[in-house]
């Protein structure tokens, strides 16, 4: 059975499609990053996996149930940690679990083991008697994190969980997520914008941009598809520009080429085989070649390679418009 | 219904905790009450004859106590609803809807903490007046006048839920709050018999749940009736609202909150 099943799920406010037709599944137990720039779709999508939104057309089925059909049981088997903290800050961590435990119909008998579990797990139980208010950013995303488990949900969604929060913050908040996977054994389901987050945690990465999934699989997968190499180059405009872009996809290596404006990105293998042969081609078209570099290709170049942009660029005017159409009628 | 029930004292629970918690808070809230009973008591105290003139034999400072009462109720539990939208703001109403509990047990436990909050805060003001020398003919009488002040308040406490949950900003809720919480006061006999008001003033009056409540503690407080209501007209008109109120409260909240905010 999978944790999270769509199929053609469409969500629209008015004339703006904000998730377009995407189709996936999440197998049991997996750890699912689901990745892309802001106003991509992401948090939409999430919104409708966790009840909070209707989807206009399509299905979603998560630990087996229709959120349309049967929301409440939805909810008996999720977790759901947003992007903001939510936790009370004048009540103490403990008190904050409590009621998190009472929402989630946690049997009487169980609550306190189950608190002093997760308290365990995060590491606060010493600072459980202290209000909120007391607590660190990342002391308080733990507790959240904290009040998402307590229930033991199959399906746990985490929303942006790291955004805000300092390098090494972000690394402790990594580790309490493998624990947690590792103990509870159950599948996560996390947005993220970073890069790094999603190669380190994810067991399968979704890449969607523009309210449609570009691309599932593995980071590994996905970085050996582009050839293990990365040559960018920028050159001089000339008129040659276009023949040029022709020779070098007769390069048998060059797996893919990117194009922005005078910069060249070349996903390839043999990277010191094909740079002699790029700088043989741009001296027969007469092409100056400014700078060359040879990299491994990271996760942001798949990203780039997919989305064509890179992932917190900004978005040309045309789609801030779009943005603000949709946030005013999420609004309203 | 036994886990309506529960989910409904879970966000009970809630509530009272953040009461319990912000001590500055139930003071502040004593401050206009206070400043009603003390100083406006005192103002209008040569307005006696004018009480008098309608059958009520004591100071002017007991005529309004009830009044000043019902005002703390009122406004503790008309402004008692603005956290459902802090509540959305801030991710805690999102942490609740996607838990299994009922939606209206989120309404239905935010209006019964209000209220409470409301009765503990018009005790407070009973406190006062006491100590300012209102005295009560018959001191049992609190027990039903706190019961009705709690009723009364849960009535109110579903007029602010409901406007919260409607209210898309801050600035929307209050600037509603205002509109309706003085004229609801004011068209009452809080602070002067009916008998005193214009004809027309009067059947609006005649209107609002709050000057039932007013004649009832007044007569509970005092001994006095006045305005030809009988105690179970009264009642009778206090309950109609509290259910009207919660049933409201209820079903636009539900409605509400499943809209993206």
């Amino acid at each position: 059975m999978y944790s999270i099943e769509t199929k053609s799920l469409t969500k629209s406010f008015g004339d703006l499609v904000a998730v377009n037709d995407i189709s996936f599944s999440v197998e049991q137990g997996e750890i699912f990053g689901f990745l892309g720039p802001n106003g991509a779709g992401k948090s939409t999508t999430m919104m409708i996996f966790t009840t909070l939104l209707k989807p206009t057309s399509g299905k979603a089925m998560i630990a087996g149930f229709d959120v349309m059909k049967d929301a409440k049981h939805v909810r008996e088997n999720i977790g759901f940690v947003q992007q903001e903290t939510t936790v009370d800050e004048y009540l103490t961590g403990r008190e904050n679990l409590l009621l998190q435990a009472k929402l989630n119909h946690i049997p009487k008998n169980e609550i306190n083991s189950r608190i002093d579990e997760v308290l365990d797990l995060i590491e606060l139980s010493d600072k459980q008697d202290q209000a909120v208010v007391t607590y660190s950013g990342g002391m308080r995303k733990r507790l959240d994190i904290a009040g998402g488990l307590l229930h033991h949900p199959k399906v746990l969604f985490l929303d942006e969980p790291t955004v805000g929060l300092d390098i090494q913050t972000r690394r402790k908040i990594w580790q309490y997520i493998k624990k947690i996977h590792i103990e509870f054994e159950m599948t996560i389901f996390v947005t993220t914008h970073y890069m790094e987050e999603a190669d380190n945690l994810c067991d399968r990465i979704g890449i969607i941009d523009g309210g449609k999934i570009q691309v599932i699989d593995s980071p590994q997968n996905m970085k050996n598809a582009l050839g293990n190499e990365i040559i960018s180059l920028v050159i001089e405009n000339n008129n040659n520009h276009d023949s040029f872009l022709v020779e070098l996809k007769k390069i048998e290596f060059i797996k893919k080429i990117n194009e922005d404006d005078s910069k060249l990105t070349l996903f390839t293998s043999n990277g010191t085989e094909v740079i002699p042969k790029i700088f043989q081609i741009s001296s027969e078209l007469g092409i100056k070649i400014t700078t060359i570099s040879l990299t491994q290709p990271t996760l942001d170049d798949v990203f780039i390679s997919y989305t064509g942009h890179e992932i917190r660029d900004d978005k040309s005017k045309f789609n801030r418009k779009i943005e603000h159409a949709k946030m005013k009628r999420l609004r309203a | 219904m036994n886990s309506v029930m529960y989910d409904t004292y879970t966000i009970f629970w809630r509530e009272l905790k953040r009461y319990k918690k912000s001590r500055s808070g139930v003071l502040i809230r004593l401050i206009q009450p206070a400043i009603w009973i003390i100083v406006v008591g005192n103002i209008f105290s040569e307005t006696q004859p004018l009480i008098q003139s309608v059958g009520f034999e004591g100071e002017y400072i007991e005529f309004m106590a009830p009044g000043v009462i019902i005002l703390t109720a009122i406004f503790t539990s008309i402004f008692g609803g603005v956290n459902t939208l802090w509540d959305r703001r801030y991710g805690f109403m999102n942490k609740a809807l996607t838990s299994p509990i009922s939606r209206s047990a989120i309404a239905l436990g935010k209006m019964s903490a209000i209220s409470l909050i409301a009765a503990l805060q018009a005790s407070l003001i009973i406190g006062i007046a006491l100590a300012i020398g209102v005295t009560f003919p018959n001191p049992l009488m609190i027990i039903p006048i706190m019961g009705i002040v709690i009723l009364f308040s849960l009535g109110f406490s579903g007029i602010s839920v409901t406007l919260a949950a409607t209210a898309k900003s801050q600035e929307t809720f209050w600037g509603m709050i205002n509109l309706l919480g003085m004229p609801l006061f004011m068209l009452s006999p809080a602070l002067f018999p009916l008998e005193l008001l214009p004809n027309w003033l009067a059947v609006v009056a005649k209107l609002n749940p709050v000057t039932y409540t007013v004649l009832l503690v007044r007569e509970l407080m005092t001994g006095v009736s006045e305005g030809g209501v009988p105690i179970l007209i009264s009642i009778a008109v206090i309950f109609a609202f509290v259910v009207a109120m919660v049933a409201i409260a209820s079903y636009v909240f539900t409605r509400e909150v499943n809209k993206p905010f």
